[in-house]
């Protein structure tokens, strides 16, 4: 193949591009859009942002602001975690409007996170989200086909192709060449996507680090990129055996309906069909059962927690719990937290793994869709894929129960037991010197595990176009 | 004519495969709306079964303490589910079918998120109002972008024309067999939604009906002006397309985005740390400054002593209720700021019928905002009228066996609605007539 003659054809792909009608309307629209979700994704990220920050400090200094009291009252005032959005957010909204964004911290309560977008939203929610990323996975795609449809299959139509091929260009570099050209022009899209996310990133200051912001910036630049050269190789090579230049086209929107609408939803739909979750409150109803069944701080005859009584007493050769060393009834919610926190995150371990089983269906259909490849890989490095959401619920939850615990720890140490002299309440210097609540996103390793199975596929799809651009650029029909 | 039409039509491969895909994901979408009926009528047996299993494991604990009862059980409010919601599931996947609150403060508890998979919310369901807005236009669109064209690229438009002087009304009559086929399959697959998942021919049902005719309507004729342009395929297609995905994917897109910005909602969080600090500093203060604003609130407990030095129920709820007062305008502001998101969509929405479509089936299916805001509104209602009904009893320190159990169980919450004939249809109906207008215009010239 010679480097000049697919860089020739290259740039004749682009010339009859930009002189033709759909390139200049194409270009205007994209413009609109690209002002239009820029602007909305920062006034959303900024926004939120802004106001949560500013709540969450309410929320710390109300706390250290407490008087002197009981230290369980506090381990009920509790606290709240806000979420906050991943700068990339602004790139790729992902599942941010689906998740919740708050949540209160108390003992003994795991509460949901609540007042996700969608929660406050209409109908139109379904309908989608206009973001940077929304652009490139669903409406370049398109482009691409309606800017490459007609490139092999006209040139057959036309009789040009035979006279290429008259002239001693070989069939290789008549599709490669084209591929190179169509690829070429949908980087432009690309790179001036990319070009408005890196001033966002270097402008906007953020609470991840700057080196695993421009990380995850990176792999999603690559991964976009191989997206866009594989939709361009299978654009060209539909053109190339299509007979006609309208049969080529027909066949490459059905293949976008079928990859960017129909089958995400269908097996999203079939995964939640096949594997059923129980309701909120079925969940509560098992996590109660099992609570009861293994001890129940509630119930003063409770075995568990009497049989727990009778090995402290022991342990400490006392007769009464009111001569224990420590604050008795902060021992028993110590120990009646660890029991009920460790069976509820039983449960919602096991909720998710099925909400797992239920997308790995789409997930695993990467090897056979890019689409979802990129869409899953693209919401992973930009922090708005359920796992970064999950990440977020952990974290918060390991604070309420540090926060429980803390109290608990506080009450068996400085509160008299029922019936002894001393102080009913503490300094509130404790409170100051509990920690507030600081989010650190997910590593950019973690990232790279939970979307192993993208980035292979998307691997294998690249390696599936050059072959296939090698294969079959040999069979080409010239008339 | 209408035969030999018929019969060629037949013959297309485009007939198989559309006739196949709606039928299979037809089918499939009702099955889904059947599965999701299901799944509400497990859940109802479940709350159900939980209220009376903890009052009655409560009862046994704190039998002689109906204060500390109270604060333990929890009574639930069920939005009664219809069947026809299962055509559009709507927003009721995210919103919470039931919600089942203890006396005390509510703000903390009425917003409760309901448990489901996040990416599932994100794809959407897969209902028959979703086949209905998106497939069946494509259909529609793969059957007719070369209604015109084919006949001209394939040299049969001049073997045509030299027949017949009717030329657009074999157009017409072309058009006329896929649209009615296309009709012919909706109403089928109305039907066999009405059959499997049990709904009733009520008003709804038919109003759902009737806007799905019309918003096929809306579809044919759009593709009828397309083909009256007379160009080639591959424009059609083309433009077919690209207002395909202007309309059901870019267009209701941008003006979500839109509203979600314009209106954004950070009263929400700003009531759920009011609710609490409200509660929590009373417990720090005097006892009037509890007291005060929850007899202004319920003047006839008045009577009741509040002990300065101890701890006392009155005191105690009275604490609570605070919490609920000092989030009272927020949570009101935040009502007020969803509602016009809800009035401000329906408003665009009227000029572009998929968006349309899509509201009022939900609204109609009962799935909608608006419908959601309601039953926040009874059960805010519902937990006041509990509170009240137990109050006195808490506070004159009665033992739990003064109240009857038995008949709390879990309530049932019916919304009632009605719809304007009007509203629902006019606007897509005008869209649809004047578009055939200007097709109509176009063919006169062939």
């Amino acid at each position: 193949m010679r480097k000049r003659i697919i860089y020739l054809l290259a740039g004749q792909l682009w010339k009859d591009a930009f002189r033709s009608k759909v390139m200049s309307v194409t270009l205007g629209l994209m413009i609109f859009l690209l002002i239009f979700s820029t602007y909305s994704g920062w006034e959303n990220y900024h926004d939120q942002n802004y106001t949560r920050d500013i709540i969450q400090d309410q929320v710390q200094q109300s706390w250290e602001n407490n008087p002197d009291k009981h230290p369980h009252r506090m381990a009920h005032y509790g606290s709240f975690a806000l979420r906050l959005k991943h700068i990339l957010s602004v790139f790729d909204l992902g599942m941010e409007n689906f998740v919740g964004n708050a949540v209160f911290l108390e003992a003994h309560k795991q509460n949901t996170v609540n007042f996700s977008e969608a929660s406050m939203s209409t109908g139109l929610l379904r309908f989608g989200d206009v973001s940077l990323a929304m652009l490139l996975k669903v409406i370049v795609p398109l482009l691409i086909f309606y800017l490459g449809f007609a490139s092999i299959a006209r040139e057959r139509q036309n009789g040009t192709l035979k006279l290429l091929i008259g002239q001693g260009i070989s069939r290789k570099e008549i599709v490669f060449g084209k591929w190179l050209g169509l690829w070429g022009l949908s980087l432009i899209f690309l790179f001036s996507i990319f070009l408005v996310v890196l001033v966002f990133l270097l402008m906007e200051s953020h609470d991840t680090s700057y080196k695993d912001s421009m990380l995850r910036f990176g792999v999603l630049v690559i991964s976009y990129i191989i997206f866009f050269a594989i939709l361009s190789a299978i654009t060209i090579l539909v053109s190339a055996f299509s007979k006609t230049a309208k049969g080529a086209l027909i066949k490459l929107l059905g293949i976008w309906l079928l990859f960017v609408i129909i089958l995400p939803k269908s097996l999203q739909a079939i995964g939640y069909y096949l594997y059923p979750t129980p309701s909120k409150i079925e969940m509560e109803t098992a996590v109660e059962y099992d609570l009861v069944k293994q001890g129940d701080s509630h119930n003063p005859d409770d075995p568990h927690f009497n049989a727990l009584k009778d090995s402290v007493l022991l342990a400490h050769n006392v007769k009464k719990v009111g001569d224990l060393p420590f604050n008795y009834g902060g021992f028993v919610m110590a120990k009646g937290e660890a029991l009920s926190t460790a069976i509820y995150l039983e449960h919602q371990e096991r909720l998710y793994k099925v909400y797992n089983k239920q997308n790995n269906l789409e997930r695993s259909s990467a090897f056979l869709n890019p689409y979802t490849a990129i869409k899953n890989l693209s919401m992973g490095f930009s922090g708005t894929d359920f796992k970064s959401f999950l990440h977020f619920k952990d974290k918060a939850e390991a604070y309420r129960y540090k926060l429980a615990q803390d109290m608990n720890q506080l009450q068996m140490d400085f509160i008299p037991n029922k019936g002894k002299e001393g102080p009913n309440k503490i300094s509130n210097d404790y409170w100051k010197k509990f920690p507030p609540f600081e989010y650190q996103f997910l590593s950019i390793s973690k990232v790279f595990k939970n979307e192993l199975i993208s980035i292979l596929a998307l691997l294998l799809w690249s390696i599936l176009t050059v072959f296939g651009l090698l294969r079959l650029s040999t069979n080409l029909k010239a008339i | 004519m209408y035969h030999l039409l018929l019969k060629s039509f037949f013959r297309t491969k485009i007939f198989w495969l559309s006739l196949v895909l709606l039928i299979s994901v037809g089918i499939i979408s009702i099955l889904i709306g059947k599965q999701y009926l299901v799944k509400q009528e497990k859940t109802i047996v479940a709350a159900q079964a939980f209220q009376k299993e903890s009052i009655k494991r409560n009862l046994e604990y704190h039998n002689d303490d109906l204060g500390l009862l109270l604060y333990y059980l929890r009574f639930t409010l069920i939005k009664k589910p219809e069947n026809i919601s299962a055509i559009s599931i709507g927003q009721s996947d995210v919103n919470p079918l039931l919600q089942t609150v203890t006396i005390r403060g509510l703000e903390g508890q009425k917003y409760d998120a309901n448990f489901e998979n996040p990416s599932l919310l994100m794809s959407g369901n897969l209902d028959l109002g979703f086949v209905i807005i998106y497939l069946f236009p494509l259909v529609l669109i793969a059957m007719t972008f070369n209604l015109y064209s084919e006949e001209e690229e394939l040299g049969t438009w001049r073997i045509l024309s030299a027949q017949t002087s009717a030329k657009a009304k074999f157009l017409f009559k072309k058009l006329v067999v896929r649209i009615g086929f296309v009709f012919a399959i909706l109403i089928f697959l109305m039907l066999m939604a009405s059959a499997i998942l049990q709904i009733p021919y009520s008003a709804n049902f038919w109003a759902i009906f009737m806007q799905s005719l019309l918003y096929l309507l809306f579809w044919s004729v759009l593709c009828f002006f397309m083909v009256s342009l007379l160009k080639n395929s591959s424009f059609n297609a083309l433009a077919l397309i690209s207002i395909w995905v202007t309309l059901t994917i870019l267009f209701p897109a941008l003006v979500n985005n839109y509203v979600l910005n314009k209106y954004q909602v950070p009263e929400a969080l700003d009531a759920m740390v009011e609710q609490r600090d409200g509660y929590h500093e009373k417990w720090d203060l005097e006892k009037d400054a509890t007291m005060t604003g929850f007899y202004e609130a319920y003047p006839q407990f008045k009577k009741y002593d509040v002990p300065e030095d101890k701890f006392s129920w009155i005191w105690y709820y009275g604490m609570q209720h605070m919490g609920d007062l000092a989030a009272k305008n927020k949570s009101a502001e935040m009502k007020e700021k969803i509602m016009m998101r809800n009035t401000i969509s329906e408003k665009i929405a009227l000029f572009v019928p998929t968006m349309h479509a899509q509201l009022s089936f939900n609204n109609l299916a009962g799935t909608d905002m608006v419908s959601h805001l309601n039953f926040l509104k009874a059960l805010t209602e519902y937990h006041e009228t509990l509170r009240l009904s137990f109050y006195t009893k808490i506070f004159d320190y009665n033992p739990a066996d003064v109240i009857d159990w038995e008949t709390h169980e879990a309530k049932f919450y019916k919304s009632k609605r009605d719809f304007s004939w009007l509203y629902l249809m006019l606007p897509t109906l005008l869209i649809t007539l004047i578009i055939t207008i200007f097709g109509g215009l176009n063919l006169r010239k062939l």
